[in-house]
């Protein structure tokens, strides 16, 4: 199967403090990939160097087999990010932030029926700052889809959702999934990865100590629960 | 194109909505202008002249929109979205930095027109200010002074730091130029060596120029000027371009 992200041996230190050290990866398309690790572990750092928001050390990036610094206007029309600092004009309304993402793209989707979706197509007519944390999380997400993208990158993907929320977003997902779209995300929920992740990595201070699958890291910690796998496996389990 | 006129029409809405460069590029010059207009009214500018007061000092009241614009505004905007990481959103997105840069440097052309035409028609209906020179010398000589001024700005917001010394920056062009450059303080009045100091501002020389172009008087010995104007606006908006960072 055709690999749509592809790391090899990725390292970026910061100063004298290695965030990732050689970190290798891939992703096949229409699969989903979950980047794990406790806070501080290399997550955003891994995410970033391979949108090419932050240039490496050393190592090779490739997504969709493009570069993403050299060939970044080419590759961003084919894929959505959600990044976990969210970011937008002070006075902005949801209309806008999704009309002024839908213009930069040649085909996006309809943003309305996106927004209908995931639940806040009341709130278009809201200034983006004064939804909630739930509501404004579900809008990145809208935001990083509107491209209609070959892949997206979740960064912390239902950070603040309730249950229900939470349960929604995955089903789109899954469900675009299904249609061929890569997914790339990072979580803290363990449920939430079980649920939608062919494939994880597990990074400890910028290296990758588990890549499989949930099965596999299940049956490598010897723990009947994934959550208690990934204590184990991430070295964060006390015991 | 389409992109061009979506992201011009989002952030021109967002940009009213602030309400900042209304007051300060369009409201403050006309108040300026009703000001000298009570004052002076139709008098001539000096013994001798046959162009009144208000004819002279129409051009540094534009100037005074240029300056919000292109030494406050813009900076600050571009400086805040860093900051904001707004950038890194559209980093992440097809737009080239080119097109952004434009869409906001163009932002602040309009303030700039809208404010010259309510200036010259407050000015022509009240106190019948009209042009003694030629449109297409006052238009020029105003459209180099927007240029020259506004890409100093747009290279500011983008080299900067931060939003602070961006601002510091920005407080540092715009008050001497606003105040020093004849734009409030007529250039006229200010003693010899003042008047040589100043000279140096680009706005100082717009004003210069502007006001010759207005008035119908000879803009011959402005050559020197215009060029330096253009190289500035060159310049500035190269390195813009080119130093352009979205973090």
């Amino acid at each position: 199967m055709e690999e749509v992200v592809k790391v090899e041996s990725l390292t970026k230190a910061y100063g004298a403090l290695p965030a990732i050290d050689h970190v290798s990866l891939s992703v096949k398309r229409g699969t989903a990939f979950g980047l794990l690790g406790a806070n501080g572990a290399g997550k955003s750092t891994t995410i970033e160097c391979i949108l090419g928001t932050k240039r490496a050390d050393s190592g090779n990036v490739s997504v969709l087999t493009l570069d993403p610094r050299k060939d970044r206007r080419r590759l961003f029309q084919k894929v959505g990010v959600q990044f976990q600092e969210c970011d937008y004009q002070p006075e902005i309304k949801v209309s806008e932030l999704c009309e002024e993402t839908a213009c930069l793209y040649k085909s996006p989707v309809d943003w309305r029926e996106l927004c209908e979706q995931f639940g806040i197509g009341d709130k278009t007519g809201s200034p983006v700052k004064s939804l909630s944390d739930g509501e404004r999380q579900r809008l990145f997400i809208v935001l990083a889809l509107i491209p209609k993208p070959q892949v997206v990158f979740l960064d912390e993907l239902t950070t603040g959702l309730d249950a229900r929320a939470r349960r929604g977003v995955w089903k789109i997902l899954k469900e675009l999934k299904d249609g061929g779209l890569t997914i790339f995300l990072t979580s803290h929920f363990m449920d939430e990865v079980e649920a939608l992740c062919d494939e994880i990595c597990i990074l400890q201070k910028g290296r990758a100590v588990f890549y499989g699958t949930v099965a596999q890291a299940k049956e490598k910690s010897g723990c009947e629960n994934f959550e208690d796998a990934y204590l184990k496996l991430s070295g964060e389990g006390i015991e | 194109m389409k992109t061009f006129c979506a992201l011009l029409k989002n952030e021109l809405k967002l940009n009213i909505r602030n309400m900042n460069m209304v007051i300060f590029a369009i409201i403050l010059p006309l108040v300026v202008l009703v000001i000298l207009g009570f004052l002076y009214g139709t008098n001539p500018a000096a013994g001798g002249t046959d162009y009144t007061f208000l004819e002279q000092s129409i051009s540094a009241q534009c100037a005074i929109s240029i300056c919000a614009g292109g030494l406050m505004g813009l900076p600050l905007v571009v400086a805040e979205y860093r900051e904001r990481k707004v950038l890194k959103r559209f980093q992440v997105t097809p737009i080239s930095p080119g097109i952004l840069l434009a869409v906001e440097f163009l932002i602040y052309v309009l303030y700039a027109l809208v404010s010259l035409i309510a200036l010259l028609l407050v000015s022509g209906l009240a106190w019948d200010v009209h042009l003694r020179g030629t449109w297409v010398s006052f238009a020029g000589s105003w459209l180099l002074t927007v240029l020259s001024t506004l890409s100093i700005g747009m290279m500011v917001g983008g080299i900067a730091k931060n939003t602070k010394s961006a601002s510091v920056i920005a407080c540092v062009l715009y008050f001497p130029m606003l105040i020093f450059s004849g734009a409030t303080l007529p250039f006229e009045v200010m003693p010899e060596i003042v008047q040589k100091v100043i000279r140096v501002f680009p706005v100082t020389q717009g004003i210069q120029l502007m006001k010759s172009a207005f008035l119908g008087l000879s803009v011959e010995h402005f050559t020197l000027p215009i060029l330096v104007m253009l190289a500035v606006a060159l310049a500035c908006s190269g390195i813009a371009v080119k130093y352009f960072k979205w973090e």
